[in-house]
């Protein structure tokens, strides 16, 4: 809570933003111009006597007041900066006054913050989301068909889906829970599996296409052989028939070859005459995917030809599914022993952790009362299964840390192997834990290798994601998939083109990851991906990134169809980086025109962190009749004449008037309702600048800033909490460490994993419940 | 705009429910029978908010009492006219800042049926109070199949940071169980469908059976487990079990209770329809069906979340409603307002006049119904949330006069109408959330 008003600080003045140091403050003391405000501002009304709405703040004097009253503090701070008080009939102060006001008092719980005892922070247990939910059961059971589709939405804290305090779990998610486990266990386990499926063709339909009406298809010189495809779902024993007779010249058999694509099955010599046409079989062995078998006649001559009547394919023989399989294979000897071992397997990797005996015990009980009561083995395996899948052990994730290693430090105790490997897994991957983790957890091995798997789990295709779960929802882009630009104005962006423009900013983030980039390349890079619609929509004409204007030196593929190719841009260019993308574009935009001020504050926001404060609740109208008149920029700038709004959007306009060439929807643009367009503006240090190059140029020098708030955004994202002021120093920690590397993405995700609150949790009766 | 005409309506929906079943479906419940039912027709409760507030002056009638006229936005509910009673005055206090500061889209609707103010946190301990239908909900969890429907016409925010550090839970969210557990709504009309009416299921007893057991088991196993957690995570523990609690209740329920029948003629929709129009429609088709088969009696909805900047693009409004409502007094963008407000409102009366149309007893469904409409904004633009725009249709089973616009002095908590209506559902609470009392004068 007080960490959303400290992070306020820094908008004040975050270009002049210098990286804070455990060291005494510098700058404006609590106890002279802090005190001095008070006593000008405020407790006129809030003293002793008054206590106007039952608060006094006069007998804050000392810094050590201010950490008494730590949550008074934060409140009043709170209505200060929002404009609510002083109220609207005493004088407002300066702005120069209140900056100093916050940063006295901000310094001194910097200072506090930085110098407190480490607290690694308490996660509340956290039901798996939507997708957590999705990705969980595709790896535990190996069905991927996505059974939470009909959960409810998840609600959201602290900017992520994975906030354990606001994941709730409603009666109606409940019953979803059951109906999903329900369709789990029947998808991955068959408990009657069907007979093997078979497929007849007639020849008359087999390839090469034609149209006679043959009952027996003659091959022979002209056309030697006979196709069809198949398409097969499951891997297995299959058995291809094929019924025919043969035409022979001296007694020499017709040489017949059956072949699956250019490989040979089996050879048959055929002599079987017209009157008594014979049935040729081949078993195989096929894969999952196409495939297509051919009949082909090898020795054709003269009148010698061959006369097919179908083709037929059978199989798998056996149709259980893998997951079938590999839930339920087990090579014990009887079915008492299968059973346990069977769930036992199953509980633990569904729990994230060893199955306990007794737990054990009582899932093999209900199994053994479903089979007493006249179910198949399966069908009482599914129940165990699906009790396992409703259970809160699945459900949720617990950390109990019953196997954590003994002894404590500063309160708090490192989380045991397998919690961590869940951490790890759900932070990296959004699913559970997967062999390889579970194995060095049960060797205790896993806090040792924390570095090496961090780097194999983000080469793991499931690292996507990282992506699409924290990336898209720091960037706020999952908004995008509601937005919906005018279809009169933007008659070209269709779902089709919000679609695309996701999918670029997807594959960018992913690349940045993968490749281990400096995540500062987020802020301007010399490459992005685009499909052929982008390509048009940008007007970038190929791979080297030649432009409609301009050539690139070497000229590039063209940029074709609906497939992603990686582009690179020539420098100078106006796209690069997220901040050009036109998802990030379209998102902090109106559906009927650009928002300086959302770009501007997304900006401020989303990538330096330092999210200015909501407006004040009263706005006062500027005139109460007069309409706001004239180019978008001139009203935006009768409006910075009203003092109230003036301190905070003169931090945020200009950051939007940057990106003023690029519509509603991204696209570029000389000239906004026949004005030109112009891009230049002034920060309120002074530093102006001129379009979105000179504007990166400025933001990528707040290196700290970018870093710090990466860094405070992903650490949220990966312990499922909101940030606490004892988390300040672990980032210090984050942020120095990913410095020194070049702010390099995967330091960044290293250290962030082997931070003091990923790897520890309070002891279970230490720290008492902080507050101040 | 022109109304569209039934045909539409029906057409759009193509393979969803339509409504010829809903006459078709005969006699569902013992008081539907005309005249000579022994069992009355209970009283039901549904609550529609919109979000953004209103555009005020075509909000409020003018005139006083019965023969107040209908302004612009109130206009398309001619038809059941003499079935509306338009409260002015009230007030949602606790949506107000008191010392918390920006933020009042969250709180609108967090406080509109709660009276509580909710907590301001971005996610960490959420906060809120009991909203109105809950208590209801928990008073007659008995009677019907389903305590409460909490339904919606948005999907919670896809993002965070919902408004000036407030969770998104707050707005998008009008149900609270408990002061810490929001009910999220179901915003896919093929879902409402089977919670109403069950499963795809041909072998539903042996189904719920099976769970019944899967849920003892659960219960058995996970025993101990409280043990050993603490504060929050106890408190999501409990959720857990409460969920199973309300589960195994239904099943219980559903053994004693007479069965639903999925009515001839209608089939499951298949999702949710592209046009927003014909979403909420099917969704009022839904709450009606949902009070004439007595499946419920108490629902919320939530036709868009609060501070939505959903765009109108089919009536002619492409900007985002709340980018509008921050109109800065430009009567162009008050006129977009107005026609998002009368858009609203058109599918109110739908919504009223198919309860109307549907005959139970000797009356009307509507006449067993309290519906109110509103919002826990006034004007959008300047947030304030006194002086609401609060509209009650239905005649409670006899216990409103209806056809009435009343005012209220300055200040009266909305809360105060909250509880005179659980009085009428024989449900009688001193005190919630900032109630100074009950709300005279609706029964004339």
């Amino acid at each position: 809570m007080f960490w959303s008003s400290l992070i306020l600080l820094p908008v004040l003045g975050w270009l002049a933003f210098v990286p804070m140091q455990a060291a005494p403050q510098q700058g404006p003391t609590f106890e002279q111009e802090g005190v001095a405000f008070l006593q000008k501002h405020c407790v006129a009304c809030h003293n002793e006597k008054t206590k106007r709405a039952d608060v006094s703040l006069h007998f804050l004097k000392t810094p050590e007041d201010l950490l008494t009253h730590r949550k008074l503090v934060e409140k009043a701070l709170r209505v200060v900066q929002s404009g609510e008080m002083p109220p609207n009939t005493k004088p407002r102060p300066a702005v120069a006054e209140l900056d100093t006001f916050q940063k006295a008092i901000v310094g001194v719980y910097d200072h506090h913050d930085r110098n407190a005892k480490p607290d690694p922070g308490r996660v509340t247990v956290r039901r798996l989301n939507r997708t957590e939910y999705n990705n969980t059961i595709r790896d535990l059971v190996g069905v991927d068909f996505a059974p939470a589709e009909d959960f409810p939405s998840d609600d959201i804290g602290h900017g992520f889906d994975n906030i354990g305090d606001v994941l709730t779990l409603s009666p109606v998610l409940m019953e979803r829970c059951l109906a999903a486990a329900e369709s789990i266990v029947e998808r991955a386990i068959l408990a009657n599996p069907p007979p093997p499926p078979e497929r007849w063709m007639g020849s008359r339909y087999l390839e090469p296409g034609q149209d006679k009406p043959y009952t027996f298809r003659p091959l022979d010189k002209r056309g030697n052989q006979l196709n069809t495809p198949y398409r097969l779902g499951l891997e297995g024993d299959y058995l291809f028939r094929f019924r025919a007779f043969a035409k022979l010249i001296d007694n020499e058999p017709v040489k017949v070859a059956v072949l699956n694509g250019d490989k040979e099955l089996k050879r048959f010599e055929i002599t079987a005459p017209e009157n008594k046409p014979q049935v040729f079989e081949v078993p195989v062995r096929l894969g999952v995917g196409d495939h297509r078998f051919f009949v082909k006649l090898l020795n054709p001559s003269g009148e010698r030809n061959l006369h097919v009547e179908w083709f037929y394919l059978k199989g798998p023989m056996d149709t259980r599914p893998p997951s079938h399989k590999m839930l339920l294979e087990s090579k014990a000897s009887t079915e008492a022993e299968r059973t346990r071992e069977v769930i036992g397997r199953f509980a633990s990797r569904a729990y994230r952790r060893p199955v306990t005996k007794e737990e054990l015990d009582r899932l093999v009980g209900l199994a053994e009362r479903v089979r007493k009561e006249g179910a198949s083995w399966e069908a009482s395996i599914q129940v165990a299964f699906q009790a396992v899948l409703v259970s809160p052990k699945f459900l949720f994730r617990l950390e109990l840390n019953e196997q954590a290693p003994a002894g404590t430090k500063d309160g708090a105790v490192p989380l045991d192997e397998y919690a961590l490997a869940s951490r790890l897994s759900y932070f990296l991957w959004s699913s559970m834990p997967d062999q390889e983790l579970f194995d060095l957890a049960a060797k205790g091995q896993l806090s040792a290798n924390l570095e090496a798997q961090v780097k194999r789990m983000l080469k793991d295709p499931k690292s996507k994601a990282l992506t699409e779960n924290f990336a898209m929802q720091w960037l706020q882009l999952r908004r995008l998939k509601g937005h919906m630009p005018d279809p009169k104005l933007f008659p070209k962006a269709d779902g089709y083109l919000l679609a695309s423009l996701l999918k670029e900013t997807e594959l960018f983030f992913d690349a940045i990851v993968r490749e281990d980039r400096s995540i500062l390349d987020l802020i301007d890079a010399d490459f992005t991906f685009l499909n052929e619609r982008l390509s048009w929509h940008y007007g970038i004409v190929d791979t080297h990134g030649s432009t409609w204007s301009k050539k690139a030196k070497v000229p590039g593929k063209p940029i074709k169809g609906k497939e992603f190719v990686r582009v690179q841009l020539q420098p100078g260019e106006v796209r690069g980086g997220l901040l050009t993308q036109g998802s990030v574009l379209t998102v902090t935009s109106n559906p009927t025109r650009t928002s300086p001020v959302k770009r501007g504050r997304w900006v401020l926001e989303q990538i330096l962190g330092t999210p200015p404060p909501p407006a004040p609740p009263d706005v006062p109208e500027l005139d109460e009749k007069k309409v706001l008149t004239g180019s978008l920029r001139q009203q935006m700038e009768q409006h910075r004449a009203n003092p109230a709004c003036a301190s905070c959007h003169a931090k945020m306009d200009p950051l939007g008037f940057a990106f003023e060439n690029f519509d509603a929807v991204g696209a570029y643009r000389w000239k906004e309702a026949g004005q030109p367009i112009d891009a230049s503006g002034e920060l309120p240090d002074g530093r102006k600048f001129n379009g979105p190059n000179e504007l990166k140029k400025i933001l990528k020098e707040n290196k700290d800033l970018i870093a710090r708030n990466l860094a405070e955004k992903m650490l949220t994202y990966a312990l499922g909490r909101g940030l606490e002021y004892y988390d300040k120093r672990p980032i210090d920690q984050i942020v120095a460490a990913t410095a020194k590397n070049d702010y390099r993405m995967s330091v960044l995700i290293i250290e962030i994993v082997k931070s003091f609150p990923f790897r520890y949790q309070r002891a279970p009766q230490g720290v008492s419940e902080v507050s101040r | 705009m022109n109304p569209l005409s039934r045909r539409t309506v029906l057409k759009g929906l193509g393979a969803t429910i339509a409504l010829p079943w809903l006459e078709a479906m005969g006699p569902m419940v013992a008081w539907a029978a005309p005249a000579k039912g022994e069992t009355p027709a209970p009283n039901r409760m549904a609550f529609l908010y919109v979000p953004n507030g209103k555009n005020m002056v075509d909000w409020t009638p003018k005139k006083e009492g019965a023969d107040f006229e209908l302004t612009p936005i109130l206009k398309p509910l001619a038809n059941v006219k003499e079935y509306l009673t338009v409260l002015t005055g009230l007030t949602a206090d606790k949506a107000r800042a008191n010392g918390d500061g920006g933020g009042d889209h969250a709180r609108a609707l967090a406080a509109f049926l709660t009276g509580c103010q909710p907590r301001k946190t971005d996610g960490t301990d959420i906060r809120a109070g009991v909203s109105i239908d809950q208590v209801a909900a928990s008073r007659l969890a008995d009677k019907t199949r389903l305590p409460s429907l909490e339904i919606g016409g948005e999907h919670g925010a896809m993002a965070g940071n919902c408004d000036s550090g407030y969770s998104c839970v707050y707005s998008s969210t009008m149900s609270w169980k408990s002061a810490t557990q929001p009910l999220p709504k179901e915003v896919n009309p093929k879902l409402v469908f089977e919670r109403l009416f069950g499963g795809p299921d041909k072998d539903r007893a042996k189904r719920e059976a099976t769970r019944k057991s899967v849920l003892d088991f659960v219960r058995d196993d996970t025993k101990e487990l409280t043990n050993k957690l603490g504060g929050s995570d106890r408190r999501k523990l409990e959720e857990y079990f409460a969920s199973i609690r309300d589960i195994e209740l239904r099943i219980a329920r559903a053994a004693t209770l007479p069965p639903v029948q999925v009515p001839p003629g209608a089939s499951k929709p298949t999702g949710i329809p592209a046009k927003y129009e014909e979403h909420l429609r099917l969704m009022a088709d839904l709450m009606v069906l949902a009070f004439q088969a007595d499946i419920t009696r108490v629902i919320t909805f939530v036709l868009a979340n609060e501070g939505s900047n959903k765009p109108y693009p089919f009536i002619g409004v492409s900007e985002g409603h709340h980018d509008l409502s921050h109109h800065g007094n430009d009567p162009k963008k008050k006129a977009k307002i107005a026609q998002i407000n009368i858009f609203h409102v058109q599918q109110l009366a739908y919504f009223l006049e198919r309860l109307k149309a549907t005959k139970e007893g000797s009356g009307n469904l509507l006449d067993h119904c309290m519906v109110v409409y509103g919002s826990g904004n006034s004007d959008g633009n300047a947030h304030n949330h006194d002086d609401l725009p609060i509209l009650l249709a239905g005649k409670g089973c006899g216990t409103i006069k209806p056809g009435r616009h009343l005012k209220y002095p300055k200040e009266t908590p909305l809360n105060n109408l909250w509880l005179s209506l659980l009085d009428r559902m024989d449900i009688h609470v001193a005190q919630l959330g900032d109630s100074t009392g009950h709300l005279p004068g609706l029964d004339g």
